[in-house]
């Protein structure tokens, strides 16, 4: 079946604000037809799961209008886009491990059928199973329902996630990113169960960043970036190049001026990674052999979406996590670490971008939150005790060296600005005198005063001799500070470059999974 | 936030909580037919009216404030551990052990009775520390158990190794020389109010002043952080249990050392019964703060020995007394409930975003 013309659900001009003040959307308008598979295509935060959660009545606009076939809806809760045949398989997992399938996919209906204070005992198990049984004959969804969740694979908990939103008679099917965790293999059956589901009549929005699965399994792509449609071609129209280029912009007047100008990769390494292996929390590879080394004087930028590995890697190398396989090698020397302090102790500044989870304590004092991960320095004890004065002293030397706006040090850090958080932690590690910073996202969320004096810091450092691994999922980022490039997708270094010989497009394209022809890893 | 609104919190919020505890406690016995003023007066005046009864309010905060720091400890390590009542038991059989069974002189015998206490506390805190560290087994479930073995491996033993012969309701007094001195003759306050004192203000020392305090402070307040700062979760997990324990083995040790007129532990663990309970709201009315739980446990044990008074003067049987004190205890750690429910959604929406 062909998709229509007719617009099955209309998106006007939608705008969200979250209440931690986020703009996540910007006045976002779409259409979804009939019967396609519409792909809605971004990097990780331009929005793409915001607004499909507002169309599947999780969350609510902030403003802007809903129209469903024509009339406008106003939902409250995703059970009420479920009755307009709207629902959504989320990013992450939603089952109860411990219940079977069956029991996880009757559960929210038959919690709805009874109120919450109806029993097992009225549930009709049978007529269940045979429903479901008919909707997997015809979707060729099958999973095994009386098998526990938890001891399914990720692919077939996929299938469950996905069959439990369908048996709700959903006609508009959203799957979130829903390759991420799949093999290749389970990635092909996912798509032939999508394209089953639209010869059915079904509609289809397959949120991705990857171009690749946008081109083979849609027939619409829209574009996201920055809370912004920016773009929408039917894909037999699309090219890798353009959406590579829609997805990450087009700005391409560099500002040159950080980057050193010659890669530096003389010398011993500070940092060499050799062959590593790197499993995620679900156990799965996340990083897939990954060699590379950093020298001192140069940032060394690692370019991909999220999800590609980056985190697990980063965590691999600061002691977070232990690596399958593979060595990390830093000033020659071998490590085997047990806690990320053996690592700190070498001389090695980690600067997270999730500060408030990783790099404070909110509730602590901006004084207390200097010496974390420092507390047993010996300038900082005096044995078992902390010598609050020494701490003090310095305390007020990093606020002033690296400009934070703060009432005093012994404010809590929750009253500090996203920026000034961040420079007090971005401070604190670059006060260590390190031989090697890890950097991950460092300006994520920060405004561009706070955002441009951290990239000076860290271009300051290494043109002191630092070594620097930058791991960053904001392009201009990337490319306004590395002296050499390297592109992270599905776990691999898929390629390296010298930064004045790289092209936005090129790694735009790389980051969303094509091998470019001339690149070679 | 302001200095005015920061007081406004501090003394307002509590102020605000009794208004509303009392209220609903007047209420009730209203509904009763009791007279709630006549009830309040004879319970205030009975709590702080007279140097006596100063005296016995504060005999009753010392057991519930060294209870109080078990849980509060564990909360500022980001642990809801609730086996004080347990090692509060075994403290108070080693304090019976050491204090009836060893000969010593005075007063080294007092203060190797107390170690006694502190010591089987700590073992008995032992257990759920390591089923939480190395089988992942969560605190609650493992501390009830533990209380539960607690309380009849200790009625076994007062029954049936350590009872006084002829007197199978109680053991052997502990010997003069392991005994906490009177402090106002006539009371049953002792000078082990000092040492309960003294090891709430040690406890805050090392939450404020130590290398080890300070890791165990940020591992409550941010795990994730603290294990990117190198942070022993392990290390921090233990010493909060240990801590927990030394601070209920003491509270089981006052019972029997500092308490007259017993000197020993009740077959039926009467004289210890409850207390390591009653530390949870002594630790959440005083904010898990060591400062704050003494001062709230000034308030409980006031509560604790006004209340008798309200049975005998204003005729309020004893159930609708133990209501009422209850309901005023839970009024007044409303306020830091919300705050812990507040700080757990808080990191769980951390946590899965
Ligand atoms: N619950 C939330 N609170 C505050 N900000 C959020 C929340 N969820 C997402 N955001 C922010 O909104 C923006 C869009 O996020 P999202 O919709 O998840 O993007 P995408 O799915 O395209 O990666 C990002 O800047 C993200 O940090
Ligand atoms: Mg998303």
């Amino acid at each position: 079946m062909q998709p229509s013309d007719k617009n099955f659900v209309e998106l006007r001009n939608i705008t969200k604000v979250y209440p931690d003040g986020t703009v996540a959307l910007r006045g976002v308008s779409l259409s979804i037809r009939y019967g396609e598979i519409l792909g809605l295509l971004g990097e990780n935060g331009a929005g793409k799961t915001t607004l499909m959660k507002i169309l599947s009545g999780v969350l609510q606009p902030t403003t802007g209008e809903l129209l469903v076939e024509g009339r406008r809806v106003r939902f409250r809760s995703p059970a009420d886009a479920l009755r307009h045949g709207i629902g959504m398989v989320h990013q992450h997992f939603t089952l109860v491990p411990n219940f079977t399938v069956l029991e996880n996919i009757i559960l929210g209906i038959e919690r709805e059928r009874q109120g919450l204070t109806g029993t097992l005992s009225g549930i009709d198990f049978e007529s269940h199973v045979k429903r479901l049984e008919k909707l997997m004959e015809e979707t060729e969804l099958k999973v095994p329902l009386d098998a526990e969740v938890q001891k399914l694979s990720l692919g077939l908990r996929q299938r469950t996630e996905i069959l439990k939103v369908l048996y709700r008679g959903v006609r508009l099917l959203i799957l979130d990113e829903p390759t991420t965790f799949l093999t290749p293999l389970e990635v092909e059956e996912l798509f032939k169960v999508l394209r089953n589901l639209k010869s059915q009549g079904k509609t289809v929005i397959f949120i991705t960043h990857k171009i690749k699965e946008a081109l083979e399994i849609t027939d619409r792509i829209v574009v996201m970036r920055g809370g912004r449609v920016v773009g929408e071609v039917p894909t037999r129209e699309a090219s890798p190049e353009v959406l590579g280029e829609l997805m990450v912009g087009k700005r391409m007047e560099l500002d040159v001026l950080l980057r050193a100008r010659k890669p530096r990769t003389e010398g011993r390494p500070v940092l060499e990674v050799r062959g590593l292996v790197v499993k995620n929390d679900l156990g799965l590879e996340a990083v897939r052999g990954v060699s590379f080394k950093v020298y001192p004087g140069e940032i060394y930028g690692i370019a991909g979406v999220e999800g590609n590995g980056q985190a697990e890697l980063v965590e691999a190398i600061t002691g977070l996590r232990k690596p399958e396989s593979g060595e990390i090698v830093i000033d020659g020397v071998r490590v085997s670490v047990e806690t990320p302090i053996d690592v700190y102790r070498m001389g090695i500044s980690h600067i997270p971008g999730d500060r408030d989870r990783y790099g404070l304590v909110l509730e602590f004092t901006v004084k207390e939150n200097t010496i974390i991960g420092r507390q047993w320095e010996r300038s900082f004890t005096r044995g078992l005790a902390l010598n609050w004065r020494s701490i003090a002293r310095y305390a007020w030397e990093i606020i002033k060296r690296f400009n934070i706006v703060t009432p005093g040090i012994d404010a809590q850090a929750r009253a500090l600005s996203g920026g000034n958080r961040q420079r007090l932690v971005v401070g604190r590690e670059l006060s260590k005198k390190p031989r090697l910073i890890v950097a991950a996202h460092p300006t994520r969320g920060l405004d561009i005063a706070s955002t441009m004096y951290i990239r000076e810091l860290l271009a300051e450092y290494r043109d002191k001799g630092a070594a620097v691994l930058l791991v960053s999922a904001d392009l201009d980022e990337i490319f306004q500070l590395s002296d050499r490039i390297a592109v992270m997708y599905e776990g691999r270094i898929v390629a390296e470059m010298p930064a004045e010989k790289a092209d936005r497009r090129q790694i735009g394209l790389l980051m969303g999974g094509y091998q470019v022809a001339s690149q070679k890893a | 936030m302001g200095l005015a609104s920061r007081i406004l919190e501090t003394v307002a919020q509590p102020l605000l909580a009794l208004a509303i505890g009392l209220a609903v406690s007047a209420l009730l016995m209203a509904i009763y037919g009791y007279d709630p003023v006549l009830a309040y007066k004879a319970l205030f005046t009975g709590a702080y009216g007279s140097t006596y009864d100063l005296m016995e309010t504060l005999a009753f905060a010392v057991p519930i404030m060294l209870t109080g720091i078990t849980f509060a400890i564990g909360v500022r390590a980001g642990l809801f551990n609730i086996g004080a009542e347990g090692q509060l038991y075994m403290g108070a059989i080693g304090a019976v052990i050491a204090g009836a069974f060893l000969s010593l002189p005075w007063p080294l015998h007092v203060l190797v009775a107390t170690l006694a206490g502190m010591l089987f506390g700590l073992l008995w805190s032992v257990g759920p520390a390591l089923l939480k560290v190395f089988r992942g087994v969560h605190e609650v479930i493992s501390t009830i158990m533990f209380n539960w073995i607690a309380f009849y491996l200790a009625t076994y033993l007062v029954l049936y190794q350590l009872a006084e012969p002829g007197r199978a309701e109680k053991t052997y007094s502990v010997l003069e020389t392991a005994r906490y001195g009177v402090l106002v003759e006539g009371t049953s306050l002792t000078s082990v109010l000092f040492v309960a004192i003294a090891f709430n203000i040690a406890v805050n020392v090392f939450l404020t002043q130590t290398k080890m305090g300070f890791e165990l402070r940020m591992y409550g307040l941010n795990p994730d952080a603290a294990r990117f700062a190198g942070i022993s979760e392990k290390k921090v997990i233990i010493v909060s249990f240990l801590i927990g324990g030394l601070a209920a083995g003491l509270a089981g040790a006052t019972q029997v050392l500092g308490r007259p007129p017993t000197w020993a532990l009740y077959g039926t663990l009467g004289n210890v019964v409850r207390l390591g309970f009653e530390g949870i709201g002594v630790a959440l009315i005083g904010r898990n703060h060591p400062i704050g739980i003494i001062i709230a446990s000034l308030f409980v044990g006031g509560l604790r020995h006004g209340g008798r008074y309200m049975e005998i003067e204003a005729g309020i049987y004893s159930e609708l007394v133990d209501a009422v004190t209850g309901l005023i205890i839970i009024a007044l750690a409303v306020p830091e409930v919300f705050e812990a429910i507040k700080r757990y959604r808080l990191k769980r929406r951390v946590a899965g975003g």
